[in-house]
């Protein structure tokens, strides 16, 4: 069954029906659209051939590895384990309920909007199952275009702006990424005589790489990652990358542009840079913590919904550096589930307020009162992800920041701990008082007419709710689908041994 | 009177030099004989006679490639090297006279004329790429520049053409007298013009030697002038701003490629020996030369004023290639990669540049100017002219999977390769720079609403010229692999 390339279709389905898209002509606009959602179902099905076909080992699954420039050693190498599996399913999700919220919402150049949103799918879904270095690259800088496309074209006032801070920011970080990689490259040549950019070649270079270089290699990758989660203090386009964005960009932005850094962090900077992933894990770790509170303490006093969503984001994935600098098994659960729940939750957040403001045609708190007697669904679907925003047991976010956390706390070190649970009150502060403020209250004259949640709004906000339940509830499938990579993972950083048993002690 | 004989000359060698020297004279010809009531439709055919010459004579190159030899005692070197340049340079004169053949007789310029001297531009660039010794590189250089200065100065009504024109000949001419004189130096150290000899002579001359250097520093100055490297690119924004637009899109691309040979020929097959002289130089020249061009175009309101600046940054890149030349037999495979990466960019750069001064060639023929402020709301008014300047503009920013990514991708390796890993990182500095200028143009396509309709006009070969420039851009940036592999036999 592996011999199938499910991979490559998934990865490329979204491109075909783009490119038929435009060169079809006369399409008419509700042809485009079920097109699209037909390229988005398809692959959400194949990615949940992968969740159902993986297996209890940490070896690639559905493996694609044929030569692309054989002189400069360069391969197309497909493939996925535990960790890539969870993140393809956050991805086609994500983009299924993207797509379907820009249904109505977005009214011009119908278009040139879908392909270039299945044009950023297939962008996403590569950077989550390449294992070739420079495969990698190719499909991390992908998604950069569609994306600023998405915030300029089809955003709010000030789009033009906030897509060319995201993509020149983007774009410093990973242009030093590409210069560490080629160092790499040079480096295992000259040490080996062989010209590979393969992942798993690289890791396990004879005698592993040197300190020096360690440093160097781990800095340039580093950056370009913590661009993208953001981690503070390189985290300001985001706000203005997710304010100007249409609600469908948010989405996507959210739930799975921030998990590309974290991803490669797991994925690339443990694996290939123990040492230095050592040398770096007290400032990375001090930077999650004024992270985790600068961003709630921000989000506090935004007067804009959507800012406030964004500055939580900034704390929540300071949560995932917490946990993954952590280096031990429950904070690497906590942060990969803490970035699948970051995906529900903020996802289902950002199409909360859009709800609103296709309404009211503002996003600004004081100018709402009163919802939930217009409301009611709507007011209790937003409970929801309210309170699995700010981490209720039984809701997903509780889950991943609870493990990150524990995870931390393992740390000799206790203090990182100790400040975060303290301030993880704060979230509560920020998003309660936001529910107070948007949903109770005296209900207003202007929002006579609201209507309750359309059937299209309902249909994206209920999956992500029973995600949400689903994780929050019963967590076991997606850490079994963590298990089996997790000691692979640590065997770099803390050594093998350790490594297979703290894997085993885990659930 | 004393016995002269010439040296034999294999002829398969020459075959695409005599195909289109062959393809001047039937044009010159088309020229006598025809009348001038019926200039519109011999242009036509004339742009059809010129598209099969080049493209019989890139077709020959298959044919004659198993017949690599030094020929012509030693004046001709028909190598890896030469196959390769020639592949540039004839796809940069077909695609240049698909750009040029609609705009040229919109502008009420005689196109039989003009596709007359582009040829024997193209031949001039095609001497310098099989060039042996100093004579040749020279010929060559001159018949292209000559050409050339005449195609800057084409659009006759124009008076910043003319100032163009003026300000490329004197500077031009200027350089050429330093080059020649670089070349008398090398003769009087070296004892003859033929490249192999040089190298073997240069074997000999102790390092530090100072009429060495002097003569290193002439020749690279003199060929600095015709690649426009920083501080030697004086002419460079005049020129290209002034020229009409398709002659901008060639001389971009073209004399580049040919000064880039006439450099690695002179320096890499000739001055081997005193290449631990000739790299600080050229590394010092790529540092400036890309950083000066991209910090310029940032301020560049006129898209082809920009581009002209951007030509100075890729010229600073491709800089980096040579610059990444090792000393030492051992070494060889490392610099077969490293020219390699110079000769895979100007390859890449063709394609690209061709394509993104095309775009401005289809605005002009279609009444808009070249300023930022014509493009707006570009993708709403011509779909496809947008997609396929995005296409171009990111290939030069470097985005993968297109050319201009692999171009500096490969660049970055070499540079790498050769312990520059600071050198590399300028460079990804630069097009982290570089990225807000293109950007810019994208910007302004896609976020801008569009002030007025586009005036429809028929330009069916421009059509075609940038349907073959975007995929070429496009498919060799995917299927990257042949052509670098064999841009880094160049030094086999």
């Amino acid at each position: 069954m592996d011999h199938f390339p499910l991979l490559s279709v998934m990865l490329y389905l979204p491109t075909v029906v783009a490119l038929l898209v435009l060169f079809v002509p006369r399409l008419a606009p509700d042809t485009i659209k079920y097109a699209a959602l037909f390229a988005t179902l398809a692959t959400f099905v194949l990615s949940l051939i992968v969740v159902f076909s993986s297996q209890q080992t940490a070896s690639l699954r559905w493996e694609e590895n044929y030569n692309w420039l054989p002189s400069v050693g360069i391969r197309y190498h497909l493939g996925t384990d535990g960790l890539s599996t969870i993140f393809l399913l956050l991805t086609t999700l994500s983009s299924v309920i993207a797509l379907v919220a820009s249904w109505t919402s977005i009214r011009v150049n119908i278009r040139a909007y879908y392909v270039t949103f299945l044009i950023l799918e297939t962008g996403m879904l590569g950077v989550f199952m390449t294992f070739d270095l420079f495969l990698f690259y190719v499909f991390w800088e992908l998604v950069l275009i569609p994306m600023a496309l998405i915030i300029g074209v089809w955003g709010s006032a000030n789009r033009v702006y906030a897509a060319i801070k995201f993509f020149l920011f983007t774009l410093a970080g990973s242009l030093l990424m590409l210069v560490a990689i080629v160092a790499m490259y040079t480096e295992y040549f000259n040490r080996t005589g062989t010209r590979t950019l393969d992942l798993n070649t690289l890791i396990a270079i004879p005698g592993g790489w040197s300190h020096t270089f360690q440093l160097w290699t781990f800095a340039a990758f580093f950056i370009s990652f913590a661009i993208k989660v953001p981690m503070f203090p390189v985290h300001t386009w985001l706000p203005d990358a997710h304010v100007e964005s249409p609600t469908a960009g948010s989405v996507i932005l959210a739930a799975v542009l921030l998990k590309l850094g974290g991803y490669g962090m797991i994925r690339f900077n443990l694996a290939l840079f123990p040492y230095a992933s050592h040398k770096f894990a007290t400032p990375i770790l001090i930077l999650s913590v004024i992270a985790i509170i600068y961003g709630a303490l921000v989000a506090m006093v935004q007067p804009d919904m959507k800012k406030l969503v964004a500055y939580s984001s900034v704390t929540h994935m300071g949560f995932v550096t917490l946990g993954i600098f952590s280096f031990n098994p429950q904070g690497f659960q906590g942060a990969v589930i803490t970035m699948f729940s970051h995906g529900l939750v903020t996802g289902g957040l950002f199409l909360c307020v859009g709800v609103l403001y296709e309404r009211a045609h503002t996003r600004q708190i004081s100018a709402f009162g009163g919802i939930a007697n217009r409301m009611p669904t709507y007011a209790s679907v937003f409970m929801v992800f309210m309170l699995a925003a700010l981490g209720l047991p039984g809701l997903s976010g509780f889950v991943g920041e609870y493990l990150s956390t524990l995870g931390s706390f393992r740390l000799a070190n206790k203090t990182y701990a100790a400040i975060t649970m303290f301030v993880v009150i704060f979230a509560a502060v920020y998003m309660m008082w936001l529910y107070k403020r948007v949903i109770f209250g005296e209900p207003r004259e202007e929002h006579h007419g609201f209507a309750d949640l359309t059937r299209i709004e309902a249909s994206t906000l209920l999956p992500l709710v029973l995600g949400i339940l689903y994780v929050g509830i019963y967590p076991v499938p997606l850490m079994k689908l963590l298990k089996p990579v997790i000691g692979a993972l640590l065997a770099p950083i803390v050594g093998s041994g350790t490594a297979a048993a703290a894997a085993d002690a885990i659930p | 009177m004393p016995d002269v004989s010439f040296p034999p000359i294999h002829y398969v060698t020459v075959v695409p030099h005599l195909i289109v020297t062959g393809l001047a004279v039937v044009l010159l010809l088309m020229d006598a004989v025809s009348r001038r009531s019926r200039a519109a439709r011999v242009g036509q055919i004339a742009s059809l006679v010129s598209v099969i010459g080049y493209g019989a004579a890139l077709v020959s190159l298959l044919f004659t490639y198993d017949h690599r030899q030094v020929t012509g005692g030693g004046s001709i070197r028909y190598d890896y090297m030469a196959i390769f340049f020639l592949i540039v340079m004839l796809s940069t004169a077909l695609l240049t006279v698909l750009v040029s053949a609609n705009f040229v007789q919109l502008q009420s310029m005689s196109l039989l004329e003009y596709l007359v001297i582009l040829s024997f531009s193209v031949l001039g660039m095609m001497v310098v790429a099989i060039a042996g010794d100093l004579i040749m590189v020279f010929i060559g250089i001159e018949l292209t520049s000559i050409a050339v200065y005449v195609l800057t100065g084409f659009s006759r009504q124009s008076r910043i053409s003319h100032e163009g024109a003026l300000k490329y000949f004197l500077l031009g001419s200027f350089a050429t007298g330093i080059l020649i004189y670089g070349m008398a130096w090398t003769f009087g150290i070296a004892g003859t013009i033929n490249l192999d000899a040089i190298r073997t002579a240069g074997a000999s001359i102790a390092t530090g030697n100072p009429s060495l250097l002097l003569a290193l520093l002439l020749l690279v100055v003199g060929l600095g002038f015709k690649i426009a490297a920083v501080p030697f690119h004086m002419w460079t924004p005049d020129a290209y701003h002034g020229a009409p637009t398709p002659v901008t899109a060639f001389m971009s691309v073209g004399p580049k490629a040919a000064g880039f040979a006439a450099m690695l020929r002179v320096l890499v097959n000739g001055w081997t020996p005193a290449a631990d002289q000739w790299v600080p130089l050229v590394i010092v020249l790529s540092v400036i030369t890309m950083t000066f061009g991209n910090i310029v175009a940032v301020a560049q309101n006129n898209v082809k004023r920009m581009l002209a600046y951007s030509s100075i940054a890729h010229t600073g890149y491709m800089l980096v290639g040579l610059a990444s030349y090792q000393v030492g037999a051992s070494k060889m495979d490392f610099n077969g990669r490293a020219i390699g990466a110079l000769l895979f960019y100007t390859f890449a750069y063709a394609f690209t540049n061709i394509g993104a001064f095309s775009i401005l060639t289809w605005m002009q023929a279609r009444g808009r100017g070249t300023n930022i402020e014509s493009f707006r709301g570009l993708a709403t008014t011509a779909p496809g002219a947008a997609i396929a300047m995005t296409i171009f503009m990111a290939s030069l920013m470097g985005v993968p999977p297109l050319l201009g990514f692999f171009a500096k991708y490969y660049i970055i390796v070499a540079a790498i390769n050769a312990n520059l890993t600071w050198l590399a990182v300028i460079v990804a500095l630069n097009s982290a720079v570089s990225a807000y200028f293109y950007l810019r143009v994208v910007a302004v396509m896609y976020f801008r609403e569009p002030d007025r309709q586009i005036v429809p006009q028929r330009t069916s070969w421009l059509g075609l010229g940038l349907a073959v420039s975007s995929l070429g851009t496009v498919l060799f940036g995917v299927f990257s692999g042949p052509v670098f592999d064999l841009a880094r036999k160049v030094l086999l």
